[in-house]
């Protein structure tokens, strides 16, 4: 995930370079430690650099690196004849590298040729059956091919033994919504929530699922899920906001007889309707008679 | 009082700054050897999904009230039951380290590699200090002390009427290994940070680290907490929020 | 300038902000905070050993200067901090005592080199 401070620094660096003020390599290389994902801009500069003798010579050792990360990018654009080039050069310096023959197997993915990339990543599989980036790739693969109960299984035995790696967990969770599996999906943001109990996006797809899933426990429980997620935004979360409202509206349909509704948030539906028209007046004007409408025929808003 | 004992200048050139430049230096050169050195292995399965099992569960102890007491009622049963918990170390299963350490060739060769990037150069640079440098004086700390510091700074020099603040050679080299720490973490970055000192403790106290110990450990912390679902102070809080944003 | 250090180097990354009555520490960024603690702390010691040599103190008064710089070491962080500890630590300790006694071999040895160079020899 990219901090504020360093997402303002990268496009700040992207557009220098952009402009042609130089600090392309810084600029790819906080590409790379922050993982964001901008091939088009990597593969442009990054070919430039490749490309002139005298750059490329400056790098030293680098160079490999630079030639891993634009081949990756040239795949992201599907310029496969540059990704071709990249790991072909790579392929001669490091003949018999796991690295490069990931690259050849991604390649493979790229052009569509999954039984092919498969037998690349069995291959490398049999010399440490436990590289993280293979095994996640072969889920990449099943979910390419549109397999999603593949995909679950490959990621459930990935996780077996990778259990503390979030961003699988994550995958997983999104999969499982993905083929309706909510209960599936609870657990695995359950499992988010516990390793990064600050991060309010967990928190808030953790209360969708289990809106989704309604029943008045679930629905209780969500609300004070989107509860928490306002907490850690400092309200500034719409879909939260919505979500407060709408789930206090079918906890109370679920609960009108029986009148056992707890006291001591009785505030928060109407503070979040406000805060919600509040925020619309403020940024989309011209939206705000649609909301007030559709508050007021949840009877939220009078 | 022995107080006016004048040092060579001479003593300073020679003995005083190559002793903690040749410090520094093989403390430099240490590092990037050990680095060269640290063989990627390949990393057995057991052992790595017992360290995440170890992460997981430690994650459920820290933030364990952030999810629904159900939730973590059948998580702790998965972890702790005495069936097939996986935290759950059968009694007959717990192999000694020892023994473990032993059938690995590859683990004890690392741990070999580890000590000897250590000791070799500590033994060669304490040998080469005692040879050149063990009856100086080569050095007077700026402050006082009692008598009973003498064996330690004066080592090498058998005059018991020379003021305890005068160091010897020899401990001078001692005085650099504890004090030089803290320069090789500011110019090596923080990994160096773990010095020879603990390291030599690590050796004393049991070779490696017995991983079904910290699971066992890890199971019976997670026995013991309670559970406190702290969401519905989340809601409370998030009304305080929202009524500040509202206003 | 050697003040200027320690509040500079001090915590860029901020840890959970929410210590009010509920704990929840970001670990990694607790970490990275302490980190900071500890590289201001030996930085400033070395330094603080070689201003003390130079100077020429000896004795108590060496270790009474160690004192102060520790405690304007303090001071630095506790602004850096913006006075909020709960903030950014998960005690007072951290603030406090942290790298102290590390500290104090490295201003030993610092001192007596400087001090021995310059005025001894």
């Amino acid at each position: 995930m990219v901090g504020a401070t360093e997402e303002a620094r990268l496009n700040q660096l992207e557009s220098q370079v952009d402009n042609g003020g130089g600090g392309a390599w810084e600029y790819l290389c906080l590409v790379r430690k922050l993982k964001a994902r901008r091939s088009e801009k990597v593969l442009r500069h990054g070919i430039f650099i490749l490309n002139s003798h005298i750059a490329r010579s400056k790098l030293g050792g680098e160079e490999w690196t630079l030639y891993e990360q634009v081949a990756v990018a040239a795949m992201d654009c599907h310029r496969n004849d540059i990704a071709n080039d990249c790991i072909e050069a790579l392929s001669k310096k490091f003949p018999g590298s796991i690295r490069v023959g990931r690259l050849k197997g991604m390649l493979l993915e790229a052009k569509g040729a999954w039984p092919d990339a498969e037998k690349i990543y069995a291959q490398l599989l049999v010399d440490n059956p436990l590289d993280q980036i293979i095994l996640k790739r072969k889920v990449a693969i099943a979910k390419a091919q549109g397999n999603l109960a593949a995909a679950v299984e490959y990621l459930n035995n990935y996780l077996e033994t990778f259990m503390a790696d979030h961003d699988a967990w994550r995958e997983l969770a999104e999969l499982y919504i993905s083929i309706q599996m909510y209960k599936q999906a609870a657990f695995c943001y359950e499992e988010l929530i516990l390793s990064q109990p600050t991060v309010p996006l967990y928190h808030l797809a953790y209360a969708d699922v289990l809106y989704t899933m309604g029943g008045l426990e679930n629905l209780q429980a969500a609300k004070k899920y989107y509860a928490s997620t306002i907490n850690l935004t400092g309200g500034k979360n719409t879909r939260a906001l919505y979500g407060i409202c709408l789930s206090s509206v079918a906890i109370n349909q679920l609960t009108k007889g029986r009148n056992k509704d707890e006291k001591d948030s009785a505030d928060l539906q109407p503070l979040a309707a406000e805060a919600l028209l509040k925020d619309y007046k403020e940024r989309a004007p011209e939206k705000l008679p649609l909301v007030t409408a559709m508050l007021r025929n949840i009877k939220l808003v009078s | 009082m022995a107080e006016d004992l004048v040092l060579d200048t001479a003593i300073r050139d020679w003995v005083l700054v190559p002793l903690s430049v040749v410090m520094v230096l093989i403390g430099v050169l240490r590092y990037f050897v050990s680095k060269l050195l640290r063989s990627s292995q390949t990393p057995d399965a057991k052992v790595v999904r017992e360290g995440q099992l170890i992460l997981r569960a430690r994650n459920l102890r820290a933030a364990g009230g952030f999810i629904p007491v159900k939730s973590f009622r059948a998580r702790r049963f998965y972890y702790t039951n005495e069936e097939n918990g996986l935290l759950h170390v059968p009694k007959g299963q717990a192999q000694n380290p020892q023994a473990q350490m032993f059938s690995d060739p590859n683990m004890a060769m690392d741990m070999m590699k580890k000590n000897l990037s250590m000791i070799i150069p500590q033994s060669l640079t304490f040998a080469w200090v005692n040879f050149f440098f063990s009856g100086f004086v080569a050095a007077k700390l700026p402050f006082p002390l009692t008598p009973r510091f003498r064996s330690m700074l004066q080592n090498g020099i058998d005059l018991s009427t020379v003021d305890v603040s005068y160091v010897s050679g020899r401990s001078w080299y001692f005085l650099n290994l504890f004090g030089l720490r803290g320069l090789f973490s500011l110019i090596l970055g923080e990994e160096n940070a773990m010095d020879d000192t603990q390291r030599m403790m690590q050796m004393g106290g049991g070779f490696g680290v017995d991983p079904t110990k910290n699971l066992g450990a890890e199971k019976d912390g997670i026995d013991i907490i309670q559970h406190e679902w702290t969401l519905p102070k989340m809601e409370q809080r998030a009304e305080m929020v929202l009524r500040k944003l509202v206003k | 300038m050697a003040v200027q250090d320690s509040t500079r180097s001090s915590s860029e990354g901020k840890s959970g902000d929410d210590g009010e009555d509920l704990s929840i520490f970001h670990a990694e960024n607790l970490q990275n905070n302490m980190k900071s603690i500890y590289y201001s702390r030996t930085f400033l010691s070395i330094m603080g050993g070689v201003v003390a040599g130079i100077w020429g103190f000896t004795g108590l008064m060496g270790f009474v200067f160690y004192l102060l710089i520790m405690a304007i070491a303090s001071l630095g962080l506790l602004a850096k901090a913006k006075f909020s500890v709960g903030n950014y630590f998960d005690s007072w300790n951290r603030i406090i005592l942290d790298g102290f006694f590390g500290g104090l071999m490295s201003f030993v040895l610092f001192w007596t080199f400087a001090y021995d160079i310059v005025h001894i020899f």
